[in-house]
């Protein structure tokens, strides 16, 4: 009974992967008759994907955003989530339930100003458009802070009262006693950052500036997409998620946990 | 060397005085413990010490200078933690030479101090390890390794000894005081073990509330305490309290009535004491000070008696006052509902007035 | 233990100070300029002041009522759903005897890595109207003709609801395998030596444990539906008939479609924050009740 429950959960969960291989391999009218066997046109679709999108520049704009962007926000995050821990004040306390407070405040909501004031910066189709309101992660900063609560207050005086400055502490036994902290936040905000779609979509506009997973979605928007193409692009798209998933599945998950502590 | 003085040092957090008013000399070399129960503001006073919270008010000086705003790591101290505090992504001989490392000392001055120290420590074979592969005893190694690697002029110690298990504790606690010896420095060693304050101090600060209730030598504040509290923190197991009324008083001193014991009379040779008769007091009694000859007596019966193998325990009362603690050799044949008789000399006999004080 | 003096409150400010510059450039300061925005009325970059015209017009917009209504119909049909499946398949999960568990638990989680935008990809041909998901229930015998998943109005609601639960049910379920497992397994113990009935431990042991996480995974997923966006974008284009419009998508028709129309978008913006304040403000009420004994 649990077992026939949870198999067909997997099953469920896993297909639809299956699904994504074979269909790379298939052409377009077989894939949408449901056609479930592997065929021979993976190479056809390959040819085919590298003939509409240019994939080193595709894989190198994802690559370029989700690392600077990931680099940005653990630094920014994690400064503020230790000071907002280290450094409690009744007048700090009020500023972070304020963060708080904005973390349920919808994307939608801010994307309009966020356009316009980008386009006042000159920054529309720029890379660093799409970085900088997500360096700043609320989200990050709420799971290093909460991961700080762990950090051994010991530990601060014994570096205090062996001569460390404040920014020594951080750098020299905060950040390399709390890197499976900055390991599990590395992998949530890489695929954040890799995986993000409305923000991107909106402010770059050139085929030269788009990521990945904006190339899936306007193959899959084309009139008649040729699911074939969408199929081997997507796979492209999801594997270095997949690989990061099935190397580090220990931080990924301790990683999301993080912001339930 | 270096001594330190506190005067009239305080310290409160918001509204809520934690240290009140303590003033302290500690001379070159002394081996000082700080005792007290939960929450007496030991770790405070020690942290004021070190650097790592502000003092309110009053001063403090280490050798001579006044020290109030000098960085922790300028005070000519250092600091061995509860909970070890060792960098756990450090090795040991890094974790030993950190602190040089930020002073800026150069490298091979650095490898020089730390092998003196592991040697001394006999930490040979765990300079490559991490913290996390060593047993508790070692980690508190490494730990004092790190204070002696910064040549401090003042070792303090916040409880070191408190995670380790019984019989490491013994053993650390000789080494810490052969240590002492061996590099004649001032240590500042807080504690709430009364055995290890005991075993351990050139002088002991018996603190309360945030205030010093008492300073002396060890068998001083055993012997002569000043007041209740002292008597029943020092002194294992438990001092005895009886109450008692003053019932005469004379040149040579005061009698004082025990009412729960037939009312036995004892005889205190104080100097000027202003006790008038009436009042009510306590007399302390040792458990180890009774015996089967002294002058008094309390006819007793047995409780309970715990068998500690050399030395036993009895809880015996005569079902008025408390119960009376005995510490004797010769309690093996006893058992409960036994009589017994507790003998002890009267000049052993500490006496206190109704607020607690001793009465000399 | 931190000291209060004026030296180290400044240190903490220096260690927050990159953070909050930027968030109030890119979060309070959008967040304010978009409340000033739903007042203007203009298209494109050219606004005018338009006091409540905006709102006014929120009541005359059979669109956006009807995109309201599909996002409140996700919500109140969806999030039940799957946060029931997650905490069932959790509780399944739970059992350490339970043989191949940690395969089980890494297939159900799977989906979770997929970007929004992949599996778009793989619901919209696999809900194809002779696609596989068709074909497989007709090879059942559950169907005898296919469903037109894509192209009925009813239809497109509910693939928009399978695809969310495929995607979001394993992430959610994470967080109740956490909380069963931070259950002190001795308070099991202690039951079964007072006699205590399986069910009796479940309803009185392992529920009470679970229902801060129910109200977490409530308010995370009820956030991110009201934001829903990347899916009905991709698999149904808010279409048939807008059957599948919700109200992030339309703010973005709005904005970034035809003549742009920053001033209306924003307001309908601000029903999304509205809708997350009313509902934030419920689960503070549901979490202090429980806090009360
Ligand atoms: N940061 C703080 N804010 C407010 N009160 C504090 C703070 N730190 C300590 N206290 C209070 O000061 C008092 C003394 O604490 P302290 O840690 O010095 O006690 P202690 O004698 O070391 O006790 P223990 O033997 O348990 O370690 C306690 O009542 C404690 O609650
Ligand atoms: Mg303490």
């Amino acid at each position: 009974m649990v077992y026939t429950l949870l198999s067909i959960a997997a099953f469920v969960s896993v297909f639809p992967f299956l699904w994504l291989i074979v269909g790379a391999t298939n052409i377009s009218s077989d894939i949408l008759s449901g056609k479930t066997t592997p065929g021979h046109a993976l190479f056809d679709n390959i040819v085919k994907l590298t003939q509409q999108v240019d994939l080193v520049q595709l894989f190198y704009n994802s690559t370029k955003i989700a690392v600077i962007s990931t680099i940005l926000t653990l630094i920014v995050a994690s400064l503020a989530g230790y000071g907002f821990e280290i450094f409690k004040s009744k007048f700090s306390e009020r500023v972070f339930a304020g963060l708080l407070a904005m973390l349920s405040v919808p994307f939608a909501a801010l994307m309009i100003p966020l356009f316009v004031t980008m386009a006042q910066l000159h920054l529309i189709n720029t890379h660093t458009a799409v970085i900088l309101p997500t360096v700043a992660s609320i989200f990050v900063i709420f799971y290093f802070r909460q991961a700080s609560k762990s950090f051994p207050m010991e530990l601060r005086d014994a570096a205090r009262v062996d001569g460390l400055r404040e920014w020594q502490i951080f750098l020299f036994v905060y950040m390399p006693v709390m890197r499976s902290t900055y390991a599990a936040a590395t992998i949530i905000t890489f695929m954040a950052s890799w995986n993000n779609y409305l923000w991107p979509l909106i402010v770059l506009q050139t085929n030269e500036m788009k990521t990945i997973t904006l190339a899936v979605a306007s193959l899959l928007s084309a009139y008649v997409p040729d699911y074939g193409v969408v199929m081997v692009a997507t796979t492209l798209a999801t594997l270095p998620t997949l690989l990061i998933f099935f190397i580090l599945q220990r931080q990924f998950v301790q990683g999301l946990l993080g912001s339930l502590k | 060397m270096t001594g330190l003085k506190l005067s009239n040092v305080r310290k409160t957090y918001g509204v809520l005085e934690v240290i009140k008013d303590v003033s302290l000399e500690v001379k070159p070399k002394e081996f000082v413990v700080f005792v007290g129960p939960s929450g007496c503001g030991k770790s405070t006073l020690l942290r004021m010490i070190a650097g790592l919270e502000k003092i309110t008010a009053g001063d403090l000086e280490i050798g001579g200078k006044r020290m109030n705003e000098v960085e922790p790591s300028k005070r000519g101290i250092a600091m061995v933690f509860q909970s070890y505090a060792l960098y756990p992504h450090l090795t040991v001989r890094e974790n030993m030479g950190f602190a040089l490392r930020f002073a800026g000392v150069p490298k091979n001055e650095i490898i020089k101090q730390v092998d003196a120290a592991a040697q001394t420590l006999e930490l040979g074979a765990l300079m490559d390890r991490r913290p996390g592969e060593l047993s508790g005893g070692q980690r508190q190694r490494v730990a004092i390794g790190r204070a002696i690697v910064r040549k401090p002029e003042v070792f303090l110690f916040d409880e070191p000894l408190s995670n380790l298990d019984a019989e490491l504790r013994v053993h650390m606690r000789i080494e810490l005081a052969r240590l002492h010896k061996s590099l004649a420095a001032t240590v500042i060693y807080v504690t709430h073990d009364q055995v290890e304050a005991m075993t351990l101090a050139d002088k002991i600060v018996v603190m309360r509330n945030g205030l010093i209730s008492q300073v002396g030598s060890p068998l001083d504040v055993y012997d002569n305490p000043d007041n209740m509290f002292v008597a029943g923190f020092i002194g294992s197991p438990k001092i005895n309290f009886i109450k008692g009324v003053v019932d005469g008083v004379s040149k040579s001193g005061l009698t004082v009535v025990l009412p729960g014991y037939q009312d036995a009379k004892v005889t205190f040779a104080t100097k000027n004491s202003s006790v008038p008769v009436g009042d009510s007091v306590t007399v302390g009694l040792r458990p180890q000070h009774f015996n089967t000859t002294g002058k008094m007596k309390f006819k007793l019966n047995v409780e309970l008696v715990e068998h500690l193998g050399g030395e036993s325990f009895v809880y015996a009362g005569n079902g008025s006052g408390d119960l009376i603690t005995v510490a004797t050799q010769e309690g093996r044949g006893l058992k409960s509902g036994q009589k017994f008789d507790a003998h002890i000399d009267p000049a052993k006999a500490l006496l206190f007035d109704a607020n607690g004080q001793r009465v000399r | 233990m931190a000291q209060s003096s004026g030296k180290t409150t400044l240190t903490g400010w220096l260690f927050t100070g990159p953070a909050l510059m930027l968030l109030t450039f890119f979060m309070v300061y959008p967040i304010l300029s978009s409340l000033w925005m739903s007042l203007q009325v203009g298209k494109g970059m050219n606004f005018s002041f338009g006091g409540f015209a905006n709102m006014w017009r929120l009541t005359q917009d059979a669109v956006f009522q009807k995109a309201l209504l599909n996002t409140l119909t996700l919500l109140v049909v969806q999030v039940p759903i799957m946060i029931a499946l997650a905490m069932l398949l959790a509780v399944a999960l739970n059992d350490p005897s339970l043989k191949g568990r940690a395969l089980f638990r890494t297939a159900i989680f799977l989906p979770c890595v997929t970007s929004l935008v992949a599996y778009s990809v793989l619901f919209k041909s696999m809900f194809a109207y002779d696609g596989v998901v068709n074909r497989f229930l007709e090879a059942l015998h559950i169907l005898d003709q296919p469903i037109p998943w894509l192209s009925d109005t009813f239809w497109a609601k509910v693939l928009i609801i399978l695809a969310i639960t495929w995607r979001w049910t394993g992430y959610n379920m994470i967080f109740f395998l956490a909380a069963l497992q931070n259950i002190e397994p001795s308070i099991y113990e202690a039951a079964r030596i007072d006699g205590i009935p399986r069910w009796a431990q479940f309803q009185k042991i392992t529920l009470p444990a679970l229902i801060p996480v129910v109200l977490f995974t409530t308010v995370t997923s009820t956030i991110g539906t009201l934001q829903l966006f990347d899916e009905v974008n991709n698999i149904t284009l808010g279409g048939p008939a807008n059957a599948t419009m919700t109200l992030s998508l339309y703010i973005y028709q709005l904005s970034f479609k035809f003549m742009p129309s920053f001033g209306y978008a924003a307001t309908v913006s601000y029903v999304i924050v509205v809708l997350v304040m009313i509902l934030s403000f419920f689960q503070f009420v549901a979490a202090r009740d429980r806090r009360r004994p």
